[in-house]
């Protein structure tokens, strides 16, 4: 019989803590009884300690903020782009069936590519330059921003449509009063989910294409076999991309209560 | 209607085929060395399947990649989902858990990548653990949902027909998580391409991903393009195999997905 | 002897916010083979009396016994069925009927002839190979009151079976029930907020109050119901139009009237 009720929140945070106690006792004792070579799995502290000293000693050619900013303003252009592209062709695709009939089999067609499979493309056109990394988180951010805008433009009612006629609403006002508002929670719905993704393909990117970066510093970091500046790497990346989603699921919900929407986002 | 839908569907793949095969002939404004021409492609095709690319031809290439993405696959579902499964199940061993997971969750799977090289080099035990790591979380979140949202209703009449408490996994979790767990199926695919060809792409010996990045360093656009299309077209295969599996044992379900949802 | 009894039985729920008293000093003894229906508003307890038979909820102090045993757990003994019938969707209707039985070990043979007995009794024999997605609401429900009763249970516990269906569905299903009840009687315990409803099945009516839930009246129907000849009328409305029952609905009306939330 599947448990119904939760825990209460002493007990639940009880086993939490020891859930964690158990992972961090795990992870610095493979080290400390030798299991693993602390060359390979660094303790917590090891990493910790690494990640305070990358905020203000360079490793591959800059500091930790240093690496970061460049990959956020790589990150930013590209999501940046993905909207501007696909919030109006999706709000087109969900108002034109024509439109959606033509782009959607093209659409469909390509949605099997993973975007780090546009790397070599992306080498190819743009270099070592920024286009590379933007693009390829363009790819990744793009389907769920198209499909959001889609959805929130395909999901508004007739009934609403026609009660918005029925009391006289010029074309302009249907647009601006029922239309786009009628399309705004999926459409942030979508953006979130598209900056989750661009965060990802940003990574993966900047594991092959680039000379700085969170990502560049990590493959630097495997190359001399450097492990706790990997795992700090991989902190950072974690956090930045937690930011990031809390910042969106804040906005989600600002919109959400906005429109009337009771609750968050999931 | 979607006989005309379809019509437009042909109309507008082959409009788009031909305005690329007009755009990289000799009159348009793209150069064949930016994106590879019609003909271009299909000799880059022609030479992977006869002589072979990057150490091997096309069907041994496709071959180590499906290989990868289905053990990958495999492995990461299965422990996923009975990881979910007993979230689910047992609450209090949720609480115990989801701090950890929760810990992990956010790191994106191709940061594990360098970090998987560093203990395990380039072979397939590497990418199957990165795998693991990116596909592993969809399965456990779906499934763990799953659980949770069976409607009460459905337990308490499963015990008041008397089903004993050992058979009630078979006989109504599984069954009831089912679609929810398939959702989170649909999501650990995609995450093992997309990590398979990340890790391919990074290093390998073999595969599609290596593929690609030889093309890269060779500048051959036309086999680029043969290594993404045919990514593709095993991306879309798994993906159909999956919906398969998904409507023959989910016949009951209301909402049972089409072909590729 | 009584085949449910509910002994000052008291549930009370501790929300984070308040104290919620669902059910208080509740008597009720319902004897072997009688149709007893509880009306009362909404949120007056009467579904958690059931619950409590069932043995999905357990009283806070008092007791409930069925069949002289206290009630420790939900068995096939008290089959229930539910308000949204709650079939197994991955099961067809046949399947769904036979869980219960291989849950108590019966053999396949003589399985297959009760599941077949309960197809017919209750009309369902052209959807045996259904899936519940494929039926009707009141199609649903029927496969639920099979899959209940083709357990012989002692008792029947019913939450309102007929509350999800529509207005003809539901006149179609009480006659049914109503054809079931006199011709093979069990013990059922049936809960449902429509007077019509409770006059025409019961054999008495429980009135419950507006929380706390007590019991407010019972009024009993059998004996003015046989002495009318109610059963001998093929039809609802034609009960329903019988001085006889119009003054009890009349009288149970009022009596839940006065435990309505009043509107302002």
């Amino acid at each position: 019989m599947p448990e119904r009720a939760s825990p209460s929140i002493g007990l639940a945070a009880a086993l939490g803590l020891a859930g964690l106690a158990v992972f961090f006792a795990v992870w610095a004792g493979a080290g400390v009884l030798g299991l693993v070579s602390a060359t390979f799995l660094p303790g917590p502290l090891t990493v910790l300690g690494e990640l305070l000293h990358l905020l203000t000693h360079p490793y591959a050619g800059a500091t930790l903020p240093q690496h970061l900013a460049a990959s956020l303003q790589r990150y930013g252009g590209g999501v940046v782009l993905a909207v501007i592209v696909g919030l109006p062709l999706g709000l087109a695709m969900g108002w034109f069936r024509p439109l959606d009939a033509v782009v959607s089999p093209i659409f469909d067609g390509l949605r099997f590519v993973p975007p780090i499979a546009w790397v070599p493309f992306a080498a190819l056109w743009f270099g070592t330059g920024a286009g590379g990394p933007v693009l390829i988180i363009f790819t990744g951010a793009f389907p769920p921003v198209l499909i959001g805008t889609y959805r929130g433009a395909r999901m508004i009612e007739p009934a609403l449509i026609e009660a918005a006629r029925m009391l006289g609403t010029s074309n302009r006002r249907m647009l601006t009063e029922i239309l786009l508002p009628g399309a705004v929670p999926s459409i942030v719905a979508g953006l979130r989910v598209a900056a989750g993704l661009g965060w990802q393909s940003l990574i993966g990117a900047e594991l092959i294409v680039v000379s700085s970066g969170i990502g560049y510093m990590m493959v630097q970091g495997e190359a001399a076999v450097a492990t706790s500046t990997v795992m700090a790497g991989i902190i950072a990346v974690g956090l930045v991309g937690t930011a990031i989603d809390l910042l969106l699921r804040a906005a989600e919900r600002a919109v959400r209560r906005r429109y009337g929407l009771v609750g968050g986002g999931r | 209607m979607p006989g005309r839908r379809g019509l437009i569907a042909a109309a507008s793949l082959l409009g788009l085929a031909l305005l690329w095969a007009w755009a990289t002939s000799p009159f348009g404004p793209v150069s064949p060395e930016r994106f590879p021409s019609p003909p271009l492609v299909g000799a880059a095709f022609l030479q992977i399947a006869t002589t072979g690319f990057a150490g091997a031809t096309l069907p041994r290439q496709v071959l180590t990649s499906l290989g990868l993405v289905i053990e990958g696959f495999l492995v990461a579902a299965s422990s996923g989902t009975a990881l979910g499964l007993a979230m689910g199940w047992n609450r209090r061993f949720a609480a115990f858990v989801n701090p950890v997971f929760q810990l992990l969750r956010p790191i994106p799977p191709l940061a594990w990548i360098p970090l998987v090289i560093l203990w395990l080099g380039l072979g397939n035990a590497a990418k199957v653990l990165v795998i693991w790591f990116a596909a592993f979380v969809p399965a456990v979140i779906n499934a763990e949902t799953g659980v949770r949202e069976i409607p009460g209703a459905l337990l308490e009449a499963a015990r008041m027909l008397g089903t004993p408490r050992h058979r009630l996994l078979v006989e109504v979790v599984v069954p009831a998580a089912a679609p929810m767990i398939f959702t989170g199926l649909r999501l650990c695919l995609q995450a093992t391409w997309t990590t398979l060809v990340a890790a391919e792409l990074v290093g390998s010996f073999y595969g599609l991903g290596h593929v690609l990045s030889e093309a890269q360093q060779d500048i051959y656009p036309g086999m680029i393009f043969v290594g993404m299309a045919a990514i593709g077209v095993c991306g879309w295969l798994t993906t159909a195999v999956l919906g398969w599996v998904e409507r023959r044992l989910l016949g009951w379900h209301a909402s049972a997905r089409p072909a590729h949802a | 002897m009584s085949a449910i009894v509910f002994a000052g039985a008291r549930r009370v729920y501790d929300l984070p916010s308040r104290r919620v008293v669902a059910l208080e000093s509740f008597d009720l003894s319902i004897a072997e083979k009688e149709f007893v229906v509880i009306v009362g508003p909404s949120g007056c307890g009467k579904t958690t009396c059931l619950r409590l038979a069932a043995g999905f909820d357990f009283p806070s102090s008092g007791e409930v016994n069925v069949g002289g045993q206290k009630v420790t757990g939900p068995g096939p003994d008290r089959a229930v069925v539910f308000q949204h019938f709650a079939l197994f969707p991955w099961k067809t209707v046949h399947d769904n009927i036979a869980l219960g039985l291989r849950n108590a070990g019966v053999p396949a043979a003589e399985r297959e002839r009760r599941i077949e007995s309960a197809l017919k009794l209750m009309n369902l024999e052209s959807a045996a190979r259904a899936f519940p997605h494929q039926l009707s609401g009141g199609m649903q429900q029927r496969v639920a009151i099979a899959r209940a009763t083709v357990l012989d249970p002692a008792v029947l516990l019913m939450d309102e079976p007929f509350g999800a269906l529509d207005a003809q569905t539901r006149v179609v299903m009480q006659e049914e029930l109503v054809r079931l009840a006199r011709v093979n009687p069990r013990t059922v315990l049936f809960i449902t907020h429509s007077v019509e409803e409770a006059i025409y099945l019961a054999d008495r009516v429980v009135v419950m109050t507006r929380a706390p839930g007590r019991i407010k009246e019972i009024i009993a129907v059998k004996a003015l119901r046989e002495q009318e000849g109610w059963d001998t009328l093929p039809k609802i409305e034609d009960v329903m139009d019988q001085p006889s029952f119009v003054q009890l609905r009349t009288h149970v009306w009022r009596s839940l009237r006065d435990e309505q939330v009043p509107s302002e």
